[in-house]
């Protein structure tokens, strides 16, 4: 496509770049979007202080860096189908589908987190690889596959459950949310699995591949690439990390519903699009996808609780996104150099 | 159903030669839809008493022309190698403006047309512009522009509501002189319509850009023109969509559009057109459409417990692309040879 050439955004040239200038523009691409993503968040939840007391607070902060875990979570997998150039569509039941089982199997007893929740995450990379299959070697489309897969899955769980999903919250799981004398324990692990995303996609030969096989198939075809074992590995990641979505939300809201999943299947998707990833695959790095996921919570809750009409609070939700792709598009910092003119000249 | 024109750009070299007349079939992705929609059909007929009368038929017509609608300016934006995901928004949006500000009799209900077709070309023609002129992620924007028309249409109406006339309740649902069905009429006349802009300047530039945008733009296509103009022609699908689905549902419900959203990606690649752009057609999209809606009927009419319908919609799905893609693959393999 036409944005890719000129800025190189592969995250293994992040050195390449450093040219001279300040240190803003010496970064990667899509670290300064991340990084700017992170910004807007910290402005709108410091900017919220004018709407009253409660808001723009630490404590606010932390909470709003606690729900986006799951949005983060699920786009972790979202974003390593969409480097294929693919799309899962079945995260939102997948999602669904981990709280529900974690409700059945992990609930009750805090050592049945030890089996549980492993048992879980394998199920949900397995039914993750089943897509990976359909598109890698049936070579069904992604969008259909994926939207296919989680039609019915959906319809297995509302089977499975009987419309009623039975079982008991988990207290091991809630610790992770719960207010600690050394903080919130989900936030250490948000920042730990962040780092080892990253590191997964920047550092490791499995992270290099999906880069190679999402710019160019062909090209990983012909390098002798795992091209089905890699596209049906992305798929399993995206299932499994939307099962521990699932699981985790559990922990936090202490129940599940059949609709668990559904407010997550768009989001996730934005998040990484915001993020600076290409849908059409090759590029893109995780800060920021978690950077979209940290964004679109923010917003979500600031404008909740915007004392205007929904019809008002749902057009700012979709304004800011719009400004932030706007705003993101070409590299930010050359549109802060070029003083905000910003028509792009095609070579 | 069988033309030339409809495959791909990038095949034209082989149709030098000319390939026999299965292999043609079978790579044309309408002929598995129809295949799909017959077999639908026979199940359909065999499990319940009235399924061929008049009005069942009219029934099925009416329940899937707001989707053949929508999919089939779906499949614009699909060929262009785009997202749009604003149909869900716009179809909400056009229900309630018409529900609300629609008038009695046809000169009202043409007024609601107007309405609706004029609010889906404006959202159309932000989306094209942007995407287009400003090269933003298709995906990503129409996601932005859905939002932002589910919240305008919260202020329009924030609960189901509105005023229906008569006219558009009965008269455009109905059965015109008693025999045949106006969707029916609506939709061909739709496909009439996009059989004419196919030979158009843009209608070649549209297969050409989708098929490869950097060979189309070499060759001189006005790429940005030309997926401007599918945004645009798109909005205006999507708020005929609406528009009849407020016909069909006689309410205004700010949250109509939601279903579309998958369903009309489903349709369109149901019916054969790729989502990597430049093949495909809007014929295939609205039997897609029918499927959808007739398979529904079907799960019902065989009685399959509902809690299951979710699974062999899915699978159905599946089912269908699997056998379009084997016999795609069958029908391609004098291509490589030639």
């Amino acid at each position: 496509m036409t944005q890719t050439p000129m800025t190189g955004g592969r995250p293994a040239d992040t050195r390449d770049n450093a040219a001279a200038g300040g240190l803003f523009s010496r970064m990667d691409r899509d670290v300064r979007t991340a990084i700017a993503l992170f910004v807007i968040s910290f402005v709108l939840i410091a900017a919220s202080r004018l709407l009253g007391p409660n808001f723009g607070s630490l404590a606010q902060m932390k909470a709003i860096l606690v729900i986006s875990s799951f949005l983060m979570v699920v786009a972790f997998g979202q974003q390593m189908v969409i480097l294929l150039g693919g799309l899962d569509l079945s995260v939102a039941s997948m999602m669904t589908l981990g709280g529900v089982l974690a409700f059945k199997w992990v609930g009750g007893s805090d050592m049945a987190v030890v089996w549980g929740v492993p048992a879980i995450l394998l199920i949900t990379a397995a039914l993750g690889a089943v897509s990976g299959i359909g598109v890698s070697l049936v070579k069904i489309p992604p969008f259909i596959m994926t939207l296919a897969m989680g039609v019915i899955l959906y319809g297995v769980t509302l089977g499975f459950t009987q419309g009623t999903p039975t079982g008991q919250p988990s207290a091991a799981l809630s610790t992770l949310f719960a207010n600690t004398a050394f903080g919130v324990p989900i936030l250490y692990l948000m920042v730990a699995g962040t780092a080892a995303c990253c590191f997964l996609q920047m550092r490791t030969g499995f992270g290099r591949k999906i880069y190679a096989l999402g710019t160019n198939p062909t090209a990983a075809y012909v390098a002798a690439l795992p091209v089905h074992r890699l596209t049906i590995a992305a798929y399993a990641i995206s299932g499994a990390s939307a099962g521990l979505a699932g699981i985790l939300m559990l922990g936090y809201v202490r129940g599940v519903t059949l609709t668990l999943g559904q407010s997550y299947l768009l989001p996730s998707v934005a998040a990484v699009v915001i993020g600076g990833t290409s849908i059409v695959g090759g590029r893109g790095i995780y800060l920021g996808a978690a950077a979209g996921a940290v964004l679109l919570t923010t917003l979500s809750t600031i404008v909740a609780s915007l004392g205007i009409a929904q019809g008002w609070r749902t057009i700012v939700y979709g304004a800011v996104i719009f400004v932030a792709l706007v705003l993101l598009r070409d590299d930010l910092a050359t549109l802060l150099k070029r003083g905000g003119s910003s028509r792009k000249k095609q070579p | 159903m069988n033309h030339p024109a409809s495959t791909s750009m990038s095949t034209s070299s082989a149709q030098l030669r000319p390939q026999p007349w299965y292999r043609r079939m079978l790579s044309d992705g309408t002929t598995i839809i129809v295949a799909i929609l017959a077999v639908l059909t026979v199940i359909f007929a065999a499990t319940q008493a009235d399924a061929l009368s008049g009005s069942v038929l009219n029934d099925i017509l009416n329940n899937s022309l707001p989707l053949a609608l929508a999919a089939a300016g779906g499949t614009l934006v699909v060929l262009t190698r785009g997202f749009d995901l604003s149909v869900a928004g716009v179809v909400s949006l056009t229900n309630v403006l018409v529900a609300v500000y629609g008038g009695d009799g046809p000169w009202g209900a043409l007024q609601g047309a107007a309405i609706a077709i004029a609010a889906g070309a404006a959202v159309g023609a932000i989306n094209g512009y942007l995407v287009a002129y400003w090269n933003l992620q298709s995906i990503a924007l129409t996601l932005a522009s859905m939002i932002v028309c589910s919240g305008v249409t919260l202020l329009i109406l924030d609960a189901p509501g509105g005023n229906v006339s008569d006219f558009m309740t009965y008269t455009l649902t109905d059965r015109i002189g008693g025999v045949v069905p106006a969707a029916l009429v609506i939709a061909v006349v739709a496909y009439a319509l996009w059989r004419i802009l196919r030979r158009t300047d843009w209608g070649v530039g549209l297969y050409a850009t989708g098929a490869d945008e950097a060979a189309a733009t070499l060759a001189g296509v006005p790429v940005k023109r030309v997926k401007l103009i599918s945004y645009v022609l798109a909005g205006v699908c999507y708020g005929l969509a609406g528009f009849m689905l407020t016909a069909q549902t006689s309410t205004g419900t700010p949250n109509a559009g939601d279903p579309f959203l998958l369903l009309v990606f489903a349709a369109i690649a149901l019916g054969g057109t790729s989502f990597a752009g430049g093949r495909g057609g809007v014929a295939g999209s609205m039997l897609g459409a029918l499927t959808l809606t007739l398979l529904q009927k079907v799960l019902f009419s065989t009685g399959v417990s509902s809690f299951y319908t979710g699974i062999f919609q899915g699978v159905v799905m599946i089912a269908a692309v699997v056998v379009a893609v084997v016999f795609a693959r069958i029908g391609s393999r004098g291509e490589a040879l030639a």
